[in-house]
């Protein structure tokens, strides 16, 4: 007669010659702190107890059990059992599953889209309230304080700013009522414009606390970035530096590995002052340095190493000069 | 209404101009999963199978000849995602059977998760189909293994877990993405590789190429021997 222990995540089961002989089911409450211990392959309470009582029975644990055993399983009680015990385990897992490294990568992506929304709404804005003010919109370059002038100030107060007279504008005459919604949109965009910088602040300092290899490196937008296209910390930090070289620039690749077109050289990476600063004959090389960098800090930052931030910036630094 | 019921078990279908669609029997009926159009036939009502979102959907268009999933089977679902195509084959098996619905990532795992809630006879379950032994605890032995997850080895994922889970003279299907295993060869070139590699431990069944529901990828029956 052939002796077997084995759990699963509904209870501990004893079988002999393949067929239940006894049987420990688990409550809700022990589902979770046994199937953790199971999944590591640790003995839990009830198989010791199983045990002592059939001495000489195989335990099996950390392995794909016989066939004859898992097929105990299809009875239709312990599949209802199995669905409940599932539903706990994997809503547990979810909640776990989320991490710090998550919060940067929505922060991150939360704020390249702020950027889009502000453009877009400054665009109409600019159209809308070209209409009313055609000249001072053409004076002024940047979308942000552009929409913080307009609320502070009247059409003859900027017209004189940029010398102009009122009475010489290719200005309409506007009505306040017909000047309300559009101060109410530069409104919005002047609150997404905070937004904007309250989150970037944010980023900076969850990425001091979290990556502080990567963020003295990579700066911490960009470095955030890179974290965002490779998903999570610790696919960043196994990736190889060539990976993070061209991470944004998936599409060049692919093109290049199918129709042998030219490779690219760098991805997001490009946005690095020391990569976009470096002469165009160079700027391959760059992108190559910086990414080892960035791939090395990375690593330390995962495996919770010591601070090189300063060390890796420095080395960067001289070369780049 | 000219509901008609397919050669295979469990799977509807409907004339609609020269177009044939494919529907299953909803088992909760008043909900859809994801947006699909529904049809009422008396008491019950039947979830469109759309084709194009679906890779055994699209193998369904393409007339493949066995799904090797039946009403009351067991069935072992690898990378099930947010449950699209593990809603239809819920709803194939109905209430006899069972869908253990595997998937690694807790995203998409959440949206499986609200259709499990709904359904008796779905299982949501995180792991990692390269270690079979890490959900043992969570399956039984099934009478089919669905596996649809884009990974290099998904071939080698796939006989793993039919060796541990699948019964003796059940069906394995398996979808294969071609561009996961290898970006630069030639789409049947890989599919002749896994097909290689599947008989020397299978029996295959039906194969069929999914284009143009989905763009190199591929789907083959198998039973165990």
């Amino acid at each position: 007669m052939v002796f077997q222990i084995f759990s699963n995540c509904i209870g501990t089961f004893l079988f002999k010659d393949g067929k239940i002989a006894a049987e420990k089911l688990f409550s809700d409450d022990q589902i979770i702190s046994y199937h953790d211990k199971v999944k590591e392959g640790k003995e839990i309470a009830p198989e010791k107890d199983m045990l002592s009582k059939n001495a000489g029975a195989e335990v099996l644990r950390g392995k794909i059990p016989p066939g004859p055993v898992l097929k105990q399983f299809s009875e239709a009680k312990y599949l209802k059992r199995m669905r409940e015990a599932s539903i706990i385990i994997t809503k547990r897992e979810i909640a776990e599953s989320v991490r710090r490294d998550h919060l940067i990568i929505q922060a991150s992506n939360n704020i390249e889209e702020t950027d889009k929304v502000i453009n877009n709404l400054a665009k109409r804005l600019r159209e809308w309230y070209e209409l009313y003010n055609p000249e001072f919109s053409k004076s002024i370059e940047s979308h942000e304080k552009f929409a913080e002038i307009i609320q502070e100030k009247s059409r003859k107060e900027l017209l004189e700013e940029i010398g102009l007279k009122e009475e010489l504008s290719m200005g309409a005459a506007f009505s306040t009522e017909d000047l309300e919604p559009i101060m109410r949109l530069a409104a919005g965009i002047t609150s997404f414009a905070d937004l904007r910088s309250e989150q970037t602040a944010y980023v900076e300092k969850v990425m001091k606390d979290l990556l502080p290899n990567v963020n003295a490196v990579a700066g911490a937008l960009i470095g955030a970035k890179l974290l965002a296209r490779a998903g999570s910390l610790e696919k960043l930090s196994l990736f190889p530096a060539s990976t993070v070289q061209l991470l944004g620039a998936e599409k060049a690749l692919f093109r290049h590995i199918k129709t042998g077109a030219r490779p690219p050289k760098f991805g997001l990476i490009i946005n690095h002052p020391l990569v976009s600063r470096a002469k165009s004959s160079v700027r391959g090389k760059a992108a190559r340095m910086v990414a080892d960098k960035i791939s090395i800090a990375a690593k330390i930052d995962f495996f919770k190493g010591e601070y090189h931030g300063d060390d890796l910036k420095k080395e960067l630094e001289a070369k780049l000069r | 209404m000219t509901i008609q019921e397919n050669r295979l078990k469990g799977i509807f279908t409907e004339k609609k101009g020269k177009k044939i669609i494919f529907l299953t029997k909803n088992l909760t009926p008043g909900k859809t999963v994801y947006g699909e159009s529904t049809y009422r036939a008396g008491k019950d009502e039947y979830r469109e199978w759309v084709h194009t979102r679906s890779k055994l959907g699209a193998a369904l268009a393409k007339k493949v000849t066995q799904l090797g999933i039946y009403p009351g089977s067991k069935v072992l679902y690898l990378g099930a995602s947010t449950g699209t195509t593990a809603s239809h084959v819920s709803d194939v098996v109905g209430n006899d059977g069972f869908v253990f619905a595997l998937d690694f990532a807790p995203r998409t795992t959440r949206n499986l998760m609200y259709l499990c809630e709904l359904r008796k006879n779905m299982s949501p379950i995180i792991a990692d189909a390269k270690h079979p032994e890490r959900y043992a605890g969570q399956v039984t032995i099934v009478d089919c293994v669905f596996q649809d997850i884009a990974q290099r080895d998904q071939a080698e994922i796939f006989m793993k877990n039919c060796d541990a889970f699948l019964k003796k003279d059940g069906f394995g299907v398996l979808a294969v993405k071609a561009r996961s295993v290898d970006v630069a060869k030639k789409p049947k070139q890989v599919f002749q590789q896994v097909r290689a590699y599947l008989e020397s431990r299978m029996i295959i069944v039906d194969y069929k190429e999914l284009d143009p529901f989905e763009k190199d990828h591929c789907i083959f029956v198998c039973k165990k021997k």
